[in-house]
């Protein structure tokens, strides 16, 4: 064990020992150790006892330890009861390399209570309570710590669920081995930035804000990490004459930009639908307007004209009574359009169109169907149809030329 | 004692000589087998916003990760990022420094990848990214660790084989509700008066004034090139892809178990409906109204038939 002077702190440097840190574990080690005697005090102490000693060479005898207990868990656990948390034990020592946390957490360190000496850490009411109930069920073993024991022990133990693990020692000691010497490096090295505030959202489910607080903190961040970039000569910003390729290939930007022009046109064909609905909608009503209004000024214009008539038709008898039957005559019909005797129950309404009226009319709409060309009493009093001239005419048969005289005719 | 001395003179010579050390990172890029279209999307996303990444045909086994250690001895890559599928719907990455760890595992949720996103962002292939970090990495420890994995991964070293010198994107990364939540942003650089020289060239040549001294004073703005993805850590083993396990997320849920618990709480819609005709059933037994089984009904003292019998 003979060491020059210089070689150690060296060594220790290139670990990234903490002594002070190492002191005050070593303290509670201690601490810990007194207890553990007053409570047990027929067991052996001496394997743990030679982990105490702070050189390196230690860390041999501390992994031997480790194995050991691993080998026989069960035996172990049940002599071991006055020590808390035997699993924490096994977990910490079996599987670590040689370096110093080895030794803290091979030397049956209450992990936990480590964790309470630094206070970073979150969640330890929990972690209490944890240990609370592992002191309850002490025979059982936690679920994540099943894998580190030999298969042939599996079989016999009843796995508690849910151990909640946070070995912060462990953590950073991890961090501390891989983490890039930040000092040391030029912020173009690792170009990482990270805000001054913690980002703070509110609701997670609420998207807008969300995504506009993750844009907040990598905008800060773009802005810090460019100043620095220029101040440290670094290249920034691309030139405007620097082509390579791109992540997104000009096919999948074209994509793009074919949804985005899809995405404008339709909006755009949706609002110019809306705008016809609405002028449909609208444009109805001034229809139905317009066309009252004529139908209004033609009753004008035809009592207009049934007055003048009148008038006329006093001073000058003989002359105009052609034309005034006439004109009466065509009044009539445009004012009472013709309609079925039977089928207009539902059919020709003012606002139906004419095409459905004359549906109406051939197919029915409402009312009774059968017996419709059959005659009833008005039908057959109903002398309308009748002409004189018709009945005196002659046959049609008659009224067509011979076969001679149309031949003749083309 | 050589030893020791060997491996004191072995760190500290070159170390002395270069003065700043290099920041040398290679990361290995495979998923397992059974992942979706999507899930290749997004690891084809990753490999090309990553030149010092390194693609690797679908590992077989989901059980002995510990071979991935072997694949990235082989590809000599310091980082391995690995995408577990597990029932053709679930991805889970799990992020490594390779020899020996820590490995951090975790859930990937919420995935879109730049195909799906139609985002107009877009950035050269091989460009070193800003990585953007939530003071949150640094409340905890296994955020601190997750922030240190994540910086090596993602953050593309200088001396890169592919790399392009410049900066035109970012990465952020943020802490919330438990989880990290990834985004990928182009950075955009206008300066202010010519921010509408797209629209109309005339407004350049009007203001040429704050294009003297515009040399810094450029505008930034960010716009989005995707992919998204939200991960919750679940676990953090020591050693790489094995090793005990020193941290474990409490508020993980599997989505096994949300699926289960759906399940169970749609089968426990017709189980009480069941049980509660089954009730009803022998309610109107014990009243004596079924016409089979149950009580008979009880003769009534005060009925017409009693008392006038």
């Amino acid at each position: 064990m003979a060491k020059s002077g210089k070689l150690r702190p060296a060594l220790d440097a290139l670990n990234n020992r903490n002594f002070k840190l190492e002191r005050q574990r070593k303290q509670e080690r201690a601490a810990k150790k007194k207890k553990e005697a007053q409570a047990a005090a027929g067991e052996t102490e001496g394997d743990e006892g030679g982990v105490q000693t702070e050189q390196p060479v230690a860390v041999v005898a501390t992994k031997v330890n480790g194995k050991e207990k691993k080998s026989k868990p069960n035996g172990a656990k049940a002599k071991k009861a006055p020590v808390e948390e035997p699993e924490w034990e096994t977990d910490g020592s079996d599987g670590e390399d040689a370096s110093d946390d080895d030794m803290m957490a091979g030397a049956g360190i209450d992990l936990s209570r480590l964790d309470d000496s630094e206070s970073d850490i979150s969640g330890d009411d929990e972690e209490d309570e944890e240990e609370n109930d592992e002191e309850d069920e002490e025979d059982d073993i936690a679920l994540s710590d099943i894998e580190s024991l030999a298969s042939e022990d599996k079989g016999d133990i009843i796995p508690h669920q849910r151990l909640t693990i946070n070995n912060t020692a462990a953590l950073t000691a991890g961090l501390n081995r891989i983490q890039l010497p930040y000092s040391k490096l030029a912020f173009s090295e690792h170009m990482s930035v990270t805000t001054d505030e913690p980002v703070d959202i509110p609701d997670v489910e609420d998207d807008l804000n969300r995504e506009l607080a993750f844009y907040k903190q990598a905008l800060s961040c773009v802005k810090d990490a460019r100043l620095i970039l220029k101040k440290e000569g670094a290249p920034f910003s691309r030139p405007a004459d620097y082509f390579a390729e791109m992540v997104k290939d000009d096919e999948h930007m074209g994509k793009i930009k074919q949804k985005l022009i899809d995405d404008a046109a339709g909006k755009k064909a949706s609002a110019e639908a809306r705008k016809q609905r609405d002028l449909k909608k609208f444009g109805k009503q001034v229809q139905n307007a317009k066309m009252q209004e004529r139908a209004k000024e033609k009753r004008d214009t035809i009592e207009k004209i049934g007055m003048l008539k009148r008038k006329r038709s006093g001073a000058d008898l003989t002359t105009t009574n052609e034309e005034d039957l006439f004109d009466v005559e065509l009044d009539k019909t445009d004012a009472k359009p013709s309609t079925d005797r039977r089928r207009s129950g539902g059919g020709g309404g003012d606002g139906k169109g004419n095409k459905r009226q004359k549906k109406n009319e051939k197919y029915g709409f409402g009312g009774k169907k059968r017996h419709a060309k059959s005659n009833d009493a008005v039908s057959s009093a109903d002398g309308s149809g009748f002409s004189h001239k018709k009945m005196k005419a002659k046959t049609g048969a008659a009224a067509r030329p011979g076969k001679n005289r149309r031949m003749n005719k083309r | 004692m050589a030893a020791v001395y060997k491996t004191l003179s072995a760190t500290n010579g070159p170390e002395k000589e270069s003065g700043d050390r290099k920041n040398k990172q290679r990361v290995l890029v495979l998923s397992s087998r059974g992942v979706t279209y999507r899930h290749r999307h997004l690891l084809q996303d990753l490999y090309s916003l990553m030149p010092h990444s390194r693609k690797e045909a679908k590992l077989d086994t989901k059980t002995k990760l510990y071979q991935l250690n072997e694949l990235a001895e082989l590809y000599n890559c310091n980082n391995v990022l690995f995408f577990e599928a597990r029932k053709g719907k679930d991805l889970y990455a799990w992020m490594s420094k390779a020899p020996n760890g820590p490995t951090v595992k975790m859930h990937l949720q919420n995935l879109h990848t730049m195909e799906e996103l139609n985002f107009i962002g877009n950035c050269l292939k091989g460009s070193r990214p800003v990585l953007s970090f939530d003071a949150a990495f640094d409340k905890q420890a296994h955020l601190r660790v997750i922030k240190e994995l994540l910086t090596q991964i993602f953050g593309v070293p200088k001396t890169s084989r592919k790399v392009k010198p410049f900066v035109d994107h970012v990465m952020a990364f943020t802490v919330a509700d438990g989880k990290i939540w990834t985004r990928v942003y182009q950075i955009n650089e206008s300066e202010p008066g010519k921010k509408k020289a797209g629209v109309d060239g005339e407004e350049t040549e009007e203001k040429p004034a704050p294009k003297k001294k515009g040399k810094t004073e450029f505008d930034v703005s960010l716009v989005e090139i995707g992919p998204r993805f939200v991960l919750t850590p679940i676990v953090i083993q020591e050693s790489s892809f094995g090793g005990p396990i020193i941290f474990e997320n409490k508020e993980f849920v599997s989505p096994n178990q949300i699926r289960s618990d759906l399940r169970r709480t749609k089968a426990g819609k017709y189980n009480r409906r069941a049980e509660a005709i089954k009730d009803n059933k022998s309610k109107h037994g014990e009243l004596g109204l079924t016409t089979h089984g149950g009580r008979k009904k009880e003769k009534d003292p005060l009925n017409d038939s009693v008392l006038f019998a």
